[in-house]
């Protein structure tokens, strides 16, 4: 299980999520372990985040070559059964993430040059995920949250990537939006990219406070009011990806 | 109607002094300011009727039927209005564009401005709304640019430009902490409390560090 799931689960639920019973897992087979009790909107978002992810990894499997198109390909073949299940149960929003993962590679194509439409291939991907709610209000306040958030995910990932993309030759909606050159920010579009960032997470929280989140309020408080502009910021100071690299560094002497 | 205590997240017993500071609160939060051009403003409004109400009711009753003039305030209503129809332009197209937008109908008002020759400077603004609801706010900032650099003495057009340049900060933020990426603390504050990774690009992508 990953952060995407769970974040898409935090958001899809109704925030009433107190009961939790012990059993042991595939990850953990001998000692039991605390696990939420599964509900519709838990469903929801598993089989969504199974679509998502697989139709990311047959994604990855085009953009690589050698050892990493065949880890793409190993995570592909992993995921296939739990796919064929989910989007048997979910097709509509199998259909929409196939459309609009090929309106993103159609403009990687061109060269793009608008952020706006780069990123809204993939937030109105992300945004979809809320249709199938009942409630006519959350259905518009998680819409309107998600294609923000993948608004932003999509932007930041761009702007984390800027340098290796420079040196790669591989399209970057932001380079060319600002005709950066090497990769490199100016003063200006660096503040313009951020504004825009900012106007993104405004529409997140005005949206998140529409809506009581339950038990889920103090995480996503902090994470839309503090953890997004932190990201955004260290990514902005080409420091996101040292103390990321330092992390799994750490990580790795430790294990 | 709900229980007004819970409309302002308070108990019961609390006094009239942290009453009133839970009715400011909530009513910073829902302020239209916070929702201007926000597609979702409605849902603000109605949010703030029904804290209006919710104070409205508690202070009538704790003043006593009979005096009601200690429940007088200012109560926060209006504000969360939507673009004039009156387009200063003159033309017909472009104010039908205006209410196709206030009404929420962005595909009418982008085929219309589509079929609409003349880029002027009305046309530009009304591109930017429409381009600020859809959440492209990057092309919404340098349409209504446009529009103020085709028209400075337009101070519809200038307030909007002037919203895409501070208007995300200037909005509501718990605590007063600052919000924006280039003015957030990088370490003290949230550093301490960042601890997990969220993938969204399934296979090793893009890390967010929620706090």
């Amino acid at each position: 299980m990953n952060y995407d799931f769970t974040y898409l689960a935090i958001l899809l639920s109704d925030g009433n999520e107190e009961r939790s019973e012990d059993s042991r897992c595939y990850a953990s087979p001998v000692k039991k372990k605390a696990y939420s009790v599964s509900n519709s909107s838990m469903e929801l978002a598993a089989d969504e985040s199974v679509i998502l992810a697989y139709w990311q990894i047959c994604d990855g499997i085009m953009d690589h070559r050698g050892l990493k198109k065949l880890k793409y390909l190993g995570s592909c073949t992993l995921l296939k059964r739990a796919y064929r299940k989910a989007s048997a149960l979910r097709p509509a929003f199998d259909q929409q993430v196939r459309d609009q993962l090929k309106i993103l590679r159609e403009l990687e194509e061109q060269n793009c040059d608008s952020i706006d439409r780069a990123a809204d291939a993939f937030a109105g991907l992300l945004s979809n995920a809320a249709e199938e709610i009942e409630d006519p209000v959350r259905r518009r306040v998680l819409t309107q949250m998600l294609y923000h958030l993948g608004r932003w995910v999509y932007l930041v990932d761009a702007a984390d990537d800027l340098q290796e993309d420079a040196k790669s030759g591989n399209y970057n909606p932001i380079a060319l939006r600002y005709q950066l050159s090497n990769g490199e920010w100016t003063n200006e579009s660096r503040h313009e990219f951020a504004l825009t960032l900012d106007h993104s997470i405004r529409m997140m929280t005005t949206s998140y406070e529409l809506w009581n989140f339950g038990v889920w309020t103090p995480i996503l408080e902090t994470t839309l009011y503090k953890g997004l502009f932190q990201v955004g910021k260290a990514v902005l100071d080409g420091t996101f990806h040292r103390e990321t690299n330092r992390k799994r560094r750490l990580r790795n002497s430790n294990e | 109607m709900s229980n007004p205590y819970q409309v302002l997240g308070v108990s019961e017993t609390a006094t009239d002094e942290e009453i009133k500071k839970a009715y400011r609160d909530l009513a910073r939060k829902y302020h239209p300011d916070n929702y201007h051009d926000n597609p979702l403003a409605d849902l603000a409004q109605e949010r703030m009727k029904e804290i209006n109400a919710a104070y409205e009711q508690i202070t009538k009753e704790r003043s006593g039927a009979a005096n009601q003039t200690r429940g007088a305030y200012n109560s926060y209503g209006g504000g969360y209005q939507q673009y004039s129809t009156y387009s200063s332009s003159g033309s017909s197209v472009l104010q039908q564009v205006r209410i196709a937008i206030n009404t929420g109908d962005l595909s009418r008002a982008e085929a219309l401005l589509a079929n609409y020759s003349d880029h002027n400077a009305e046309w530009n603004f009304l591109r930017g709304a429409v381009c600020y609801r859809r959440g492209w706010m990057d092309e919404a900032k340098r349409y209504y640019q446009t529009a103020c650099q085709m028209d400075p003495t337009n101070s519809e057009y200038r307030q909007a430009a002037d919203f895409m340049e501070h208007g995300a900060q200037r909005g509501y933020q718990p605590n007063g902490v600052p919000f924006g990426t280039e003015v957030c603390s990088s370490s003290d504050m949230c550093g301490r409390l960042c601890c997990a990774y969220l993938l969204c690009n399934g296979c090793g992508g893009m890390p967010i560090i929620c706090c």
